[in-house]
């Protein structure tokens, strides 16, 4: 690693740091940091921690899980938005470009539809995600192109389209009392049921594709190359473009069906991380999955502290989001180092 | 397009109503419109589900269909025939799924609509009084204007001693528990949390009209510092709230919610003070918020205030379904309503 | 060793580009592709890269079939040196020279010691040591295009390809490049470049290959095959030839 990326670096775990303790220190109930390290030295050293016991059900039970399920839906988004913006050689691409949140929206819709339980559901919007993916990989695929990048960028649009139609369909005919209000809450995003079952089937593909798409940063540099460089340069594009929108897929997935749609993380945070450790994949895909996790965390820390009410994610990342694409739009070629 | 489509609507409209219909004296709706009542009125279209309901129960022949058919298990609670009527879709709320054309053919002589008064529904209501020629009465849907509703309705239909007499159950049954509630004093009245959605974290805001019998007795919503509809609120917030009565539709929270351990140190769930509101054939707190509210406002004094309220409720259930459902309830179906299970 | 091409049909599905093509290219020797635009010359450099399928024929390399290598494999032994082109991130000149090295390692393997000894070799090599921490997209064509350059040596591979190596670059940086690209035949490697100039062909290639509308027109050491008529033939136009007076050395115009 140079020299000069590590400073970058280290903001990048500052941020998310800082994210962690400002999680833990607000919230609606009257439960802070200083009880958490109360409750954790207490645990240590074998004794009651004095802490009123809803305060550590608070602290351990809600805040807990769903600040972990908050800096892994974060990191996930913004470590599949760098892969897919160094695979698809634009930096305006995002994780939901090939269709995996609206395959997963669907899944999710029709769960609620039919009245699945939770687990279930989140099954559901995952098997939709990959779905998506799969069915747009298949269909560019048959189709034989000068430019593959480009049509699968179109072929993912149209999927998309396709499938924002059926979730329209779905809450068309859905209950308007029961089942419609969930809907459109689970599609604007919201972390506020989380409990620690929600974080099992999280973890795991979260996991998986977060070591994949680390474990193959260093070829990404290559990646983002023409397809015929690429090659010439030793690299078997065709199943390592797999591989990495496999990997980025799943943990796309993963993270719609917690947290539904939760725009603009995977386009914002690979910029700032870029700002900060420059534009090698090898140093970007780390200084991402970090910072995301940070910038969400904050995030929905607002959403669930600002008012007595949930403010939808989605919103959230859309005030910050917006602008700033906008900033990046007005001075693109700077932002590309 | 549209255009084309209103000027021959309006024209068939003129064309079939001028020479037939014999009109009766103009009544005032709620919203103050006078709407020009036919003398005969034998056929009424109901624009939404509290409308469907409010006229299922006054006079069920006079119902043209419902706005969505009832569930197979919600039809055995409901008189002979009930569900026989199809199914005609809404035209007012989310998603109006009626088709005008329909409208027409079924030629009702009334269209009635129960709910919010304001702007956007007068407007509404005079568009397709324009379009169809089909007079088009608005009532208030609010819990506390429900005998005045029912009085309108007779008015309307030209049946007054009948809407007389579900005017008088409806202000008997509010007199009766208002008064004993006016006793109770403030620091007596519960802190509630109404609960829906499958995770139990959607709630109605304060005056919003899902939690509006729950206001109306004098309970104090948690979540009633802000006015408005529905939200979503998290766990944390609930704990911090720390309701002394959780009131839910969804039997499969009721159930995880007493042995959830997140929730355990709620007040609510200490005491046990969980209440899973019946919801056969309509719910008893909401799911519409229409007449069907008026059993459960004895259900609801009950379980907020059980010292005050002994009554026993399988009497009061079973005289209310006759008159409003129009089925007899045997045992077995009593307690299988109470039970609160779908 | 040799890259060879043998009885090679040429191009895209659905259109053929080029037929019964026969090339053949040693380490240690220069050979340039002439032709008029649309003639084949870059199909015919894909193909022998192995980024192009033939359509029908072979092509060896070291006497086995280029199909039967992988792309890992066949990166060892040759490299290919694009023409310059405007980048969409902004890697530093050291990182793009390090993608040179890929095919010595594994798919997951980060750049090693040796790795970077090689990339540094490469740049000094070429003269550009100094441009090591800039970023890629702040550099001039003729730059680029040495940094290119240096990644295909960086491959430490046994031939390099060039796609018209100076068809962006301004006149001083055209001698430049090519007067390393006569360097790398000096050290063992086997260069095959192709160029609109007849005159670079002139000055850096040992053997010419003129293919005109996907045939060959003429093949062979430079010095005889490269003349006035054969160019004639081969665009279709009149071509001048200067003669300078003092040392007799040749240059071509267009007519």
């Amino acid at each position: 690693m140079s020299r000069s990326s590590v400073p970058g670096m280290l903001i990048a775990l500052a941020v998310l740091i800082a994210a962690l303790l400002f999680a833990f220190t607000v919230g609606r109930y009257p439960a802070g940091l200083g009880d958490l390290f109360h409750v954790i030295a207490a645990k240590l050293a074998g004794r009651p921690s004095g802490v009123p016991h809803a305060a550590i059900d608070v602290l351990l039970r809600i805040r807990g899980p769903r600040v972990l399920a908050a800096v892994l839906v974060g990191s996930a988004l913004a470590i599949a938005g760098a892969a897919f913006q160094g695979l698809f050689r634009n930096p305006l691409v995002s994780p939901d470009l090939l269709g995996a949140s609206s395959g997963a929206a669907l899944g999710t819709v029709l769960g609620i539809y039919f009245s699945l339980g939770a687990f279930a559901i989140e099954a559901t919007a995952f098997a939709g995600g990959l779905a998506a993916v799969g069915a747009v990989y298949l269909i560019g695929s048959a189709m034989r192109a000068r430019d593959p990048i480009l049509l699968l960028v179109l072929t993912g649009v149209v999927i998309g389209a396709l499938l924002g139609a059926g979730v329209g369909l779905v809450k068309y005919v859905a209950d308007p009392y029961n089942q419609l209000p969930a809907m459109t809450f689970w599609l604007l995003g919201s972390l506020a049921a989380t409990t620690a079952s929600d974080l099992v089937p999280l973890v795991g593909p979260v996991a998986l594709g977060t070591l994949v798409l680390l474990a193959l940063r260093w070829r990404m540099n290559v990646m983002s190359l023409p397809d015929e460089e690429a090659r010439a340069l030793g690299v078997p594009t065709g199943p390592l473009r797999i591989a990495i929108i496999a990997a980025a897929t799943l943990v796309t997935s993963a993270s719609v069906a917690t947290a539904g749609i939760v725009g603009w993380v995977g386009l914002v945070v690979p910029h700032i991380a870029r700002t900060l450790v420059g534009p090698d994949f090898a140093r970007l895909v780390l200084a991402a999955a970090l910072l995301g996790g940070g910038f969400l965390l904050a995030i929905d820390t607002v959403a669930r502290t600002a008012t007595a009410t949930e403010i939808p994610l989605g919103i959230l990342t859309a005030l910050v989001g917006t602008p700033f694409f906008i900033w990046l739009l007005a001075g693109m070629a700077k932002t590309w180092s | 397009m549209t255009i084309n489509r209103r000027t021959v609507l309006y024209g068939l409209a003129t064309g079939l109503a001028a020479p037939r219909i014999a009109w009766a004296a103009p009544v005032s709706d709620n919203a103050g419109r006078a709407i020009a009542v036919p003398q005969k009125v034998e056929r009424v279209f109901a624009a939404g589900p509290p409308a469907a309901i409010l006229l299922y129960t006054f006079a069920p022949e006079l119902l043209l269909g419902w706005t969505r058919r009832p569930a197979p298990a919600e039809c055995v609670f409901l008189g002979a025939g009930a569900c026989d009527k199809p199914e005609v879709g809404r035209l007012t709320g989310r998603g109006n799924t009626t088709n005008l054309e329909v409208l027409l053919n079924l030629k009702p002589d009334l269209i009635v609509d129960v709910g919010t008064i304001n702007n956007t529904y007068i407007s509404l209501a005079d568009r397709v009084q324009t379009q169809t020629g089909i007079p088009y009465a608005l009532l208030d849907g609010r819990f506390a204007a429900i005998a005045a509703t029912y009085r309108k309705l007779g008015e309307l239909t030209h049946r007054q001693s009948q809407g007389e007499t579900f005017a008088k159950y409806a202000e008997s049954t509010v007199a009766t528990i208002k008064a004993r509630v006016d006793q109770i004093p403030q620091d007596k009245r519960p802190r509630v949390y109404y609960a829906r959605g499958p995770r139990g974290l959607e709630t109605g805001l304060g005056g919003s009209i899902n939690v509006e019998t729950i206001e109306f007795l004098g309970a104090r919503n948690v979540a009633g510092d802000r006015k408005g509809g529905m939200a979503t609120v998290s766990v944390e917030q609930i704990l911090a709230w720390n309701p002394d009565v959780i009131v839910t539709i969804e039997p499969a929270f009721a159930a995880s919610v007493r042995s959830d351990t997140v929730w355990a140190t709620i007040s609510a769930v200490k005491t046990g003070r969980i209440y899973l509101s019946p919801r056969l054939p309509f719910g008893w707190v909401d799911f519409p918020p229409s007449v069907n509210r008026l059993i459960g406002l004895w259900w609801l004094a009950k379980a907020l205030y059980p010292d005050q309220f002994p009554e026993d409720l399988g009497p009061l259930a079973r005289d209310f379904y006759r008159q409003f459902y129009h089925v007899d309830l045997t045992g077995a179906q009593l307690d299988r309503v109470l039970s609160g299970q779908n | 060793m040799i890259l060879s091409g043998h009885a090679l049909t040429i191009g895209y599905s659905g259109h053929v580009v080029g037929r019964s093509l026969d090339v053949t290219l040693r380490t240690g020797e220069v050979l340039a592709l002439l032709g008029p635009n649309g003639g084949g010359k870059t199909t015919l450099l894909k193909t022998l890269l192995g980024l192009l399928p033939p359509r029908a024929g072979e092509v060896r390399l070291a006497e086995r079939p280029l199909s039967a290598y992988s792309d890992r494999e066949r990166a060892r032994l040759v490299a290919y040196v694009p023409q310059s082109h405007a980048a969409t991130f902004a890697f530093t000149v050291e990182t793009v020279v390090l993608m040179g090295r890929t095919a010595h390692g594994n798919l997951f393997s980060r750049p090693t010691a040796a790795d970077r000894d090689a990339a540094a070799g490469a740049l000094a090599r070429f003269g550009i040591a100094e441009l090591r921490e800039r970023p890629y997209t702040e550099l001039s064509g003729g730059e680029r295009q040495l940094v290119l350059l240096a990644r295909a040596l960086a491959q430490e591979p046994q031939f390099i390809v060039l796609d018209e190596p100076t068809a962006s670059l301004d006149f001083g940086n055209q001698g430049r490049v090519m007067g390393e690209i006569r360097a790398l035949k000096a050290s063992g490697h086997g260069v095959l470049f192709t160029t609109h100039d007849p005159n670079h062909a002139m000055r850096i290639a040992d053997r010419v290959y003129l293919l005109r509308q996907g045939s060959r027109i003429a093949e062979g050491v430079t010095g005889t095959t490269l003349n006035r008529p054969q160019l004639e033939a081969l665009y279709g136009a009149p071509v001048e030839l200067i003669t300078d007076r003092d040392d007799g050395r040749t240059a071509f115009l267009p007519g």
